[in-house]
């Protein structure tokens, strides 16, 4: 076999073709590892912190909270079931939220598009221990005044601190805070007063959802069975972890196919970028290689030299790709969600399976471009070779 | 011979890489040429929009439907002249409708007004005998020819459909009779869409929910949609229900909000695919002028200008962008216009309703790809008409 160290001082000879194969297969690694990034961002917006303990109900059929209606007598069924965890008062921990969309004007785009508001009751804030009040303060509970998600606040018109959104005339949302809700939904929304939200939706008397905390994970299947199977409600109930997994679900299959499908077109240009390098390469070095066959070397040696060569070439592309999109972890990006019909924003997510599949993906860029040229030198005579 | 001859026969000195380079220039820029497809999809929908055509939904939330007797008082609505400012109105909702077992299969239901619903959308392609039978049949539905193909639909079929939003009455499931399969007369026409009743619809909610529709949409006399909707939402100022009224045009950019990450997105990587086919061009040239020093030297020793040099190595990159760019926008024709177009305008018709290459994304890709080789070429270009010609000849004596 040839020693690596050959073919990584070959490479460092041709500094300017390396260059700019490396460069190129860094591109390709890098539009590869930011979108897996992406779709991985989309996953964890929402379903952080979301929990097995902490039950979520919907009306059966809605798949989301928006689209749910569900009567007061539901809700009462559901807070009174067996299972349910009591605070020090007595009283069930529960959220009953009404959750709309709204309409506005997007900063930095022509269009409108969609924000979720939740309308939330005073058991919201206990359920999450993760959500916080970061700047301004906690809305008061039973006015027009409203809290803004950090992700979220910014990128709408009146959508920030001391802004203001109309949802009837002459009734504007204030809002007075911003809410920090690490890895929660509430990153991307505004969390206005749930009966301020009824009466300008004409919701009085409906909620959206309802969680309800357990007394442990264990009574999930009793409280399913029991609510699921009563006639009268028609809801369905899910563990709150796998039902906001289920919510950006959709994004992230569709940030992975667009991602992978762009990474494939993409590294055909690369690859024939590399293989027009390797290409030249072994035109300069005829000599060489007849020198190593005359050595002794296999045919196979020299084959194997050159797909290394290669694969190094490209995998130096995939290190700087890599270490490009490790920088993007910093950017967030606002999407819509097709299960909110609304706005979620995140950002790149690395993890270090994704940095091992794009390193892995940038040396397989090699391994294709590098395999007629390894190929031809691997059919070099060493006579001809030497007499030329 | 000239220099621009010249050019092209040193292009063809090297037959392997000549071909790759080729090659690798055609593949990038019909991914460039399907990329910017993607996006003028959506400046194509908006030159299809029609100026005497406008739609009204609530100001606050597409969730929050308008009461149904607005439609009769848009129909009164009248212009300064004293006329109506409308011709016809229809309206619909949004159903939600999902086929059971293939739930992940979307597509539009709309609950309508089946009596004015094909006046008022006129694309539309569909028998009089069909749409008479969907008006005189309440549980009639009409769906379009794709939506129809993916699911196996014929008429006289009945299709049992449920709904994200409304439970179906009495624990009994939504079912229609496909009345008619219309076809579209104008590509800018969403398609993949179930159309029924409303009235169906209206009658199987509760009280408080009934008599209220999702939007509505109105046709004027001539291109006066965009006048007719500021009249339409100052008539309805001061209600309970404030209204916000656009023309198509004015619909569809409201949408690009919507999907403008993902706009953004295809322009970055666009412009990522561009550096890609410049670096291999870079490359090859840089291959070129290296493998020439002696020869670009001793056209220098001569008395050849450091321009002609420069000239010289810039033609033979603009001759390769030129004719690998022609040889992939050909294939980005084919590969669009008889691949992924078709399926694009099947499968994605709400996205896509019309994916086909279009002359000014085409020119554009050639354009720039040339410019891109030429920008590509300037490091080769200007280290070859700056070398020192008793160094170069010295070196490679």
């Amino acid at each position: 076999m040839i020693p690596i160290s050959y073919n990584l001082r070959s490479l460092g000879v041709r500094k300017l073709t390396s260059t700019f194969t490396i460069l190129g297969v860094a591109l390709v690694t890098l539009v590869f590892a930011a979108s897996l990034m992406l779709a991985r961002g989309a996953d964890r917006a929402i379903s952080t912190n979301g929990r097995d303990d902490v039950v979520v109900i919907v009306r059966k059929g809605s798949d989301a909270e928006l689209p749910s209606v569900l009567g007061a007598d539901t809700v009462q069924a559901a807070l009174a079931s067996p299972g349910v965890r009591r605070d020090e008062a007595g009283d069930p921990i529960r959220a009953a939220e009404v959750v709309v969309v709204v309409a506005l004007p997007k900063k930095g785009s022509v269009g409108v598009s969609n924000v979720t508001i939740r309308g939330v009751d005073r058991g919201s804030y206990a359920l999450r221990p993760s959500v916080r009040v970061v700047e301004g303060r906690a809305p008061t509970p039973g006015t027009d005044e409203a809290a803004i998600g950090r992700r979220i606040r910014g990128r709408f018109q009146g959508l920030d601190l001391g802004g203001t959104i109309e949802l009837r005339k002459n009734r504007p949302l204030k809002i007075v805070g911003v809410l920090d809700g690490a890895g929660d939904s509430a990153d991307s929304e505004l969390w206005a007063d749930r009966d301020t939200l009824r009466g300008a939706f004409g919701r009085e008397g409906t909620v959206s959802s309802v969680r309800v905390a357990l007394t442990s994970e264990a009574e999930f299947d009793g409280l399913k069975t029991a609510l699921e199977t009563d006639k009268r409600f028609m809801v369905s109930v899910e563990r709150e972890r796998a039902f906001l997994e289920r919510q950006s679900e959709g994004l992230g299959l569709f940030l992975r196919v667009m991602g992978m499908v762009v990474a494939v077109m993409f590294s055909v240009g690369a690859m024939i970028g590399a293989t027009i390098t390797m290409h030249g390469a072994i035109a300069h070095r005829m000599r060489e290689i007849g020198t190593l066959r005359a050595l002794g070397f296999s045919r196979g040696a020299i084959l194997a030299g050159f797909l290394i060569e290669a694969t190094l070439l490209t995998f130096a592309g995939g290190i700087v790709g890599a270490l490009l999109s490790l920088s993007l972890s910093f950017v967030e990006v606002s999407m819509v969600n097709q299960a909110s019909w609304s706005e979620l924003v995140f950002s790149f997510s690395p993890t270090p399976g994704i940095v091992i599949a794009a390193l892995v993906f940038a040396a397989g860029m090699g391994l294709c471009g590098g395999f007629l040229p390894a190929v031809r030198a691997s059919r070099i005579s060493p006579l001809a070779a030497l007499r030329s | 011979m000239t220099l621009t001859r010249l050019a092209l026969r040193n292009a063809l000195r090297n037959k392997a890489r000549f071909f790759m380079t080729l090659a690798g220039i055609a593949v990038t820029i019909m991914t460039f040429l399907t990329l910017e497809t993607a996006l003028g999809s959506w400046d194509h929908a908006l030159k299809l929009a029609r100026r005497d055509r406008l739609v009204t939904r609530h100001k606050v939330s597409f969730i929050l439907p308008l009461p149904k007797r607005y439609v009769d008082e848009i129909r009164a609505v009248a212009g300064t002249d004293g006329q109506p400012m409308v011709t016809h109105a229809t309206f619909a909702s949004w159903f939600g409708g999902r086929v059971p077992g293939r739930e992940r299969e979307f597509f539009a239901t709309y609950a309508v007004d089946a009596a004015t619903y094909a006046d008022v959308h006129d694309e539309m392609a569909i028998e009089t005998d069909a749409l008479d039978a969907f008006k005189a049949d309440r549980r009639a539905a009409l769906v379009d020819e794709l939506l129809a193909a993916q699911f196996g639909w014929k008429i006289g079929d009945t299709v049992t459909l449920e709904s994200t939003i409304y439970p179906a009455p009495d624990g009994a499931p939504w079912t229609f009779t496909i009345a008619g399969i219309y076809g579209v007369k104008s590509q800018g026409f969403a398609r993949q869409t179930l159309l029924f009743h409303w009235e169906l619809l209206n009658e199987a909610l509760p009280p408080a929910e009934k008599d209220k529709v999702g939007w509505i949409v109105s046709r004027t006399n001539g291109d006066k949609a965009a006048e007719a909707a500021t009249a339409l939402d100052a008539f309805f100022e001061d209600r309970d229900s404030q209204t916000l009224s656009q023309d198509e045009r004015a619909w569809s950019t409201g949408f690009i909000g919507m999907i403008s990450a993902v706009l953004d997105v295809i322009g970055v990587l666009a412009a990522v695919i561009l550096v890609i086919m410049a670096l291999i061009l870079a490359n090859t040239m840089g291959m070129n002028v290296r493998e020439r020093t002696s020869e670009l030297a001793t056209m220098k020793a001569v008395g050849f200008s450091p321009r002609h040099i420069a000239y010289l190595v810039l033609a033979e990159a603009a001759a390769l962008a030129a004719v690998g760019s022609a040889l992939g926008l050909v294939a980005g024709l084919f590969f669009i216009d008889f691949g992924l177009g078709g399926f694009f305008e099947r499968q994605l018709s709400n996205f896509f309703p019309f994916f086909r290459v279009e002359l000014g994304p085409a020119l554009f890709a050639f354009a720039v790809s040339v410019a891109a080789a030429l920008a590509a070429a300037a490091i080769p270009a200007i280290s070859a008409s700056r070398l020192d010609v008793t160094e170069a000849l010295r070196r490679v004596a």
